[in-house]
């Protein structure tokens, strides 16, 4: 039996489509009523979790959609699967919603033993972890790492502080606030807090009105599809883009203490670059004496074929950070080196450091991950799923253009022509009972659960047809 | 006040059960703490400490607890230690360890679904996420603020303010006008003008959270801000007022007085938009810093004048514990504040807000994947539940105000090594200061091994946090604990 199978006996075996709007009327009167509290104009519907099963959400119309988006690429392993249900029962997980502790303060006498279930899943090379409540705090939390790991190096690791450097950071002003910088790309997203908004260069609707740090953005490739027919193209691409950093380091205004980049920049449109060229950024970053930052928030936890997305480049050395979030449930970042932990206590910290809550999820997660080994399972589906997407591309190559993600397991995409055509495919998907999402502009992205196999891919690639034939 | 009458029907209960609130949750609460390690940390807590210390950060860790043996006012330490707690995980710990209503709360249907079926909830929100705001988070708003975002912690809900009042000044600037070419192409460069150039102000001695923006308006101490990039936002001094209050008004007076004319020179002389000032209704980090209804409502007054979003931080106030539901309700301000954030002793993190240009005109720009936690909703409907059936708020009251009467009794009894009591007619909210650093950090120590668990803040201030059922035994324990301490100093 599938491992789907065994998780959810009673998933749909194929999507409801029970109204002719999506939303329909019960979702438009929920989403009018929240929208008096709370800004719900980004509301797709309104979902009855309780009725929602493996990979079907409900929604309170009654329609019920094999779902590929999974709240924007965060559920690992259905709705409602049993195993997570157990786990939010247990005593344990109990204790740690009623009694958050301040994990920096009080630590409980299990967070060794959570911290530990979490790093048993850690990429390659990465011993140690510190915890966050979010992508955009994991990142963050991150790069604060990377300035005072930075300012380390100048200082000596055990230096005490200059006076010039306190007397000056109350004002906010250098050397004790420091003009340093973060290295990001263009088309990447890393969050919307301050910092993080600073790095991510998806979309002014991101960015725009905020304030930002004054930091620079590289190019992140473009390739031509296919790769295989584009080898000596995109190859030239990865040295141009590289150059490009490799400039920036020697000219940017501020020193760079880190480069922030994504295995696959996913909001901005699942654009890839090969395994060539991130070594070339690992190999700069050294060269510079600068950190190397994978955000794996939206590749990690097996989606690509392997628990994190960096793992396909063989990377030497490791990267000295990689954030997480989202289908891991519990966030943060992992790293190896002990000069990343700061020399003085109260410099990372905050209340809570983290949720054992969602750590004890996140470990819940990681167990069943590797006990059903789950990523080989998102490698063998994804590669049937894009050998079939392959076909669909060849009839209807004006809506599937760019196809990628072949050897990333389920994370693959495409273009449209443009964002109307992509915005008008994603609702009419949606009348096919699957919920689908966009990245980019013009893009379409899919992000299953782990526990997404052959039939739900049949499914889909069925409702892709079906609207692709009516065009 | 609006409150009591939204909680109407549920005083009777809460009169009757008033008296033993504590022992009503917690009959197999301690009667007094247990010490049974010659050191705290013991030696099982340095052991794990250590085991910790291999995978996570560990340098400010107080002792490794067991939180399946803490029970109510009293945290359990990994040696068995039950130390009577007034720190509470810094602040944030609403209605004791292991208060069985919650514990009901955490095994609900609602709350199991929340935490194996996590939504984005801006885009798939569940059918009960609008009624778990309105029975909770909505229920304990502020007046005048009937809306909500909500947020992961203090940091994130300051930042996400900030972002609201960017975008609405910027908003109120651009008028009817979309944004321009100029804009949408200069902000992908993080340049003016698609980026901004506007500021919040934010008082010397603030304490705001820990991440970028947020680290940029908090004046706490150095070792919060060191090495970390910020942007320079302008601050403004805060009343330094001297104890006790009613022997000082003048002097306090004209300090705030002095306080108020910096601010409006600050915002007066500032090159760039001042888009929001934030201010704590009590600085606890930075020392525990009040200042007086008169200070705030002059606050209050300038940002209207000046156009300036007014952001009240009630992370480590709200809740209940100054004897207000929100301790800015204390100053009657004649029109709320714009924003005010929370998270701490309510679990869940956010702002709430009245106005709805707050909100931004386009979607997706007050936006992030998860947008807040229906788990932490949950939570923090069902301690908002327990603070009016209990009438906590009234109760946390009446014990600080007999707490503080006891402590200025005892304290003065000790004027060379201590000073400056505050939190008159605050609840439990109370502080003071120490003679000096190291005196501070002895009665910290000395207090833990007597069995009390209490926090410092400041440069050497002592600062009371403990839960919403703190009692006037636990009152009485603290203040035999404390006198010991200071009789050996």
């Amino acid at each position: 039996m599938s491992i789907c199978s065994q998780y959810f006996p009673e998933e749909p075996k194929a999507p409801v489509v029970a109204t002719q709007e999506h939303p329909s009327v019960k979702s438009k009167v929920g989403i009018a009523s929240l929208g008096k509290v709370f800004d719900s104009r980004g509301v797709y519907f309104v979902a009855d979790y309780q009725k929602s099963n493996g990979n079907y959400i409900a929604d309170v119309d009654g329609n019920v959609y094999l779902d590929v988006y999974a709240q924007i690429a965060s559920i690992p392993l259905g709705y409602n699967n049993p195993v997570l249900h157990e786990v939010a029962q247990s005593d344990k997980m109990i204790r740690a919603i009623i009694d958050r502790p301040a994990l920096g303060n009080f630590p409980g006498k299990d967070a060794e033993e959570i911290i530990s279930e979490i790093l048993k899943v850690a990429p390659k090379g990465q011993d140690k972890v510190w915890s966050a409540l979010s992508g955009a705090d994991a990142n963050e939390l991150a790069f604060k790492a990377t300035f005072f790991w930075y300012q380390a190096q100048k200082r000596g690791y055990n230096t005490e502080f200059s006076s010039e450097e306190v007397s000056s950071v109350m004002h906010n002003q250098a050397p004790g606030s420091p003009e340093l910088a973060i290295l990001s790309f263009e088309r990447a997203f890393h969050g919307r807090l301050f910092a993080s908004g600073s790095t991510t260069c998806s979309k002014p609707i991101h960015k725009l009105d905020m304030p930002a740090f004054k930091w620079p953005k590289a190019q992140f490739p473009s390739y031509k599809y296919p790769l295989d027919a584009n080898v000596e193209a995109n190859k030239k691409e990865d040295a141009r883009c590289l150059a490009i950093v490799e400039e920036l380091f020697k000219t940017w205004s501020v020193p760079i203490a880190g480069v922030l980049v994504e295995p696959i920049q996913s909001e901005g449109g699942d654009n890839h670059a090969s395994a060539e060229f991130f070594q070339g950024l690992r190999d700069i970053t050294l060269k510079h004496g600068a950190l190397l930052i994978m955000d794996e928030v939206q590749t990690g936890v097996g989606a690509t074929g392997k628990m994190w997305g960096h793992e396909h480049f063989n990377l030497s050395p490791p990267p000295d950070l990689v954030t997480f979030s989202k289908k891991f449930q519990s966030a943060g970042y992992f790293f190896h080196d002990p000069e990343i932990v700061p020399n003085f206590a109260y410099r990372q910290f905050n209340t809570w450091c983290g949720d054992p809550a969602r750590m004890i999820l996140a470990g819940a997660i990681g167990q069943e991950i590797v006990k059903h080994d789950l990523s080989s399972q998102a490698a063998r589906v994804g590669a049937y799923l894009f050998k079939k997407l392959e076909a669909v591309q060849s009839k209807y190559p004006e809506y599937m253009r760019d196809l990628r993600g072949k050897d990333r397991a389920t994370f693959i995409a495409w273009s449209l022509k443009d964002a109307a055509a992509r915005n008008k495919f994603l609702v009419d998907m949606k009348s096919v009972g699957v919920n689908i999402g966009g990245c980019a502009d013009d893009s379409v992205r899919l992000r299953p659960t782990l526990v997404f196999e052959e039939k739900h891919a049949d499914i889909l690639v069925a409702a892709i047809e079906k609207v692709l034939s009516g065009y | 006040m609006y409150r009591a009458v939204k909680s109407n029907p549920l005083k009777r209960i809460a009169t009757q059960s008033k008296r033993f609130v504590c022992s009503k949750y917690f009959p197999e609460e301690p009667i007094v703490p247990t010490i049974l390690s010659s050191h705290i940390p013991g030696p099982v807590s340095t052991k794990l400490n250590n085991e910790l210390g291999e995978v996570y950060s560990n340098s400010a860790t107080y002792f490794v607890a067991d939180y399946f043996c803490s029970i109510g006012n009293y945290i359990s330490d990994a040696d068995g230690n039950k130390l009577l707690d007034v720190y509470c995980q810094i602040s944030s710990i609403p209605l004791g360890y292991n208060n069985p209503e919650l514990i009901k709360a955490a095994q609900s249907e609602e709350m199991i679904s929340a935490i194996v079926n996590r939504p984005a909830l801006a885009c798939f929100p569940s059918t009960n996420y609008k009624q778990i705001l309105e029975d909770g988070i909505l229920a304990a708003a502020p007046a005048g603020l009937d809306k909500v975002w909500t947020g992961l912690s203090g940091s994130d809900a300051n930042e996400m303010a900030y972002k609201a009042a960017f975008m609405y000044a910027h908003s109120k600037k651009r008028g009817e006008n979309g944004f321009t070419a100029e804009e949408l192409k200069s902000v992908m460069e993080n340049k003016t003008p698609g980026a901004s150039d506007m500021v919040i102000l934010s008082f010397n001695k603030a304490f705001h959270g820990r991440l970028f923006g947020s680290l940029s308006t908090t004046r706490s101490k150095e070792i919060h801000k060191l090495d970390i990039p910020a942007f320079p936002w302008p601050k403004t001094p805060f009343p330094q007022l001297k104890y006790p209050l009613n022997e000082y008004e003048a002097e306090n007076k004209a300090e705030e007085d002095r306080c108020l004319q910096e601010l409006e020179s600050t915002i007066k002389n500032s090159s760039k938009k001042i888009a929001a000032l934030i201010v704590e209704p009590v600085q606890a980090e930075g020392g525990d810093n009040h200042a007086t209804p008169y200070f705030f409502q002059g606050v209050r007054d300038l940002t209207k004048k000046h156009d300036i979003i007014f952001i009240v931080d009630e992370v480590q106030t709200g809740v209940g514990a100054s004897g207000k539901f929100w301790a800015h309700e204390h100053w009657n301000l004649t029109s709320p504040p714009d924003i005010v954030t929370f998270s701490k002793k309510f679990q869940a993190a956010g702002f709430y807000f009245g106005n709805p240009d707050l909100q931004p005109k386009q979607p997706y720009r007050q936006f992030n994947t998860w947008c807040g936690d229906p788990s932490k909703a949950i939570l923090a409907k069902a301690i908002y539940q327990e603070i009016v059936k209990s009438d906590l708020v009234n109760h946390t009251a009446q014990v600080g105000d007999y707490l503080y009467a006891q402590l200025k009794a005892l304290l003065g009894k000790f004027p060379d090594k201590v000073s400056n009591l505050r939190g008159e007619n605050y609840g439990t909210f109370i502080a003071w200061d120490c003679a000096t650093l190291e005196i501070r950090n002895q009665v910290l120590l000395s207090c833990r091994a007597k069995g009390v668990n209490i926090g410092g803040c400041g440069d050497a201030s002592i600062r009371l946090r403990p839960t919403l059922l703190f009692e006037k035994r636990h009152a009485d324990i603290l203040l035999s604990v404390l006198e010991d301490v200071h009789k050996a100093l």
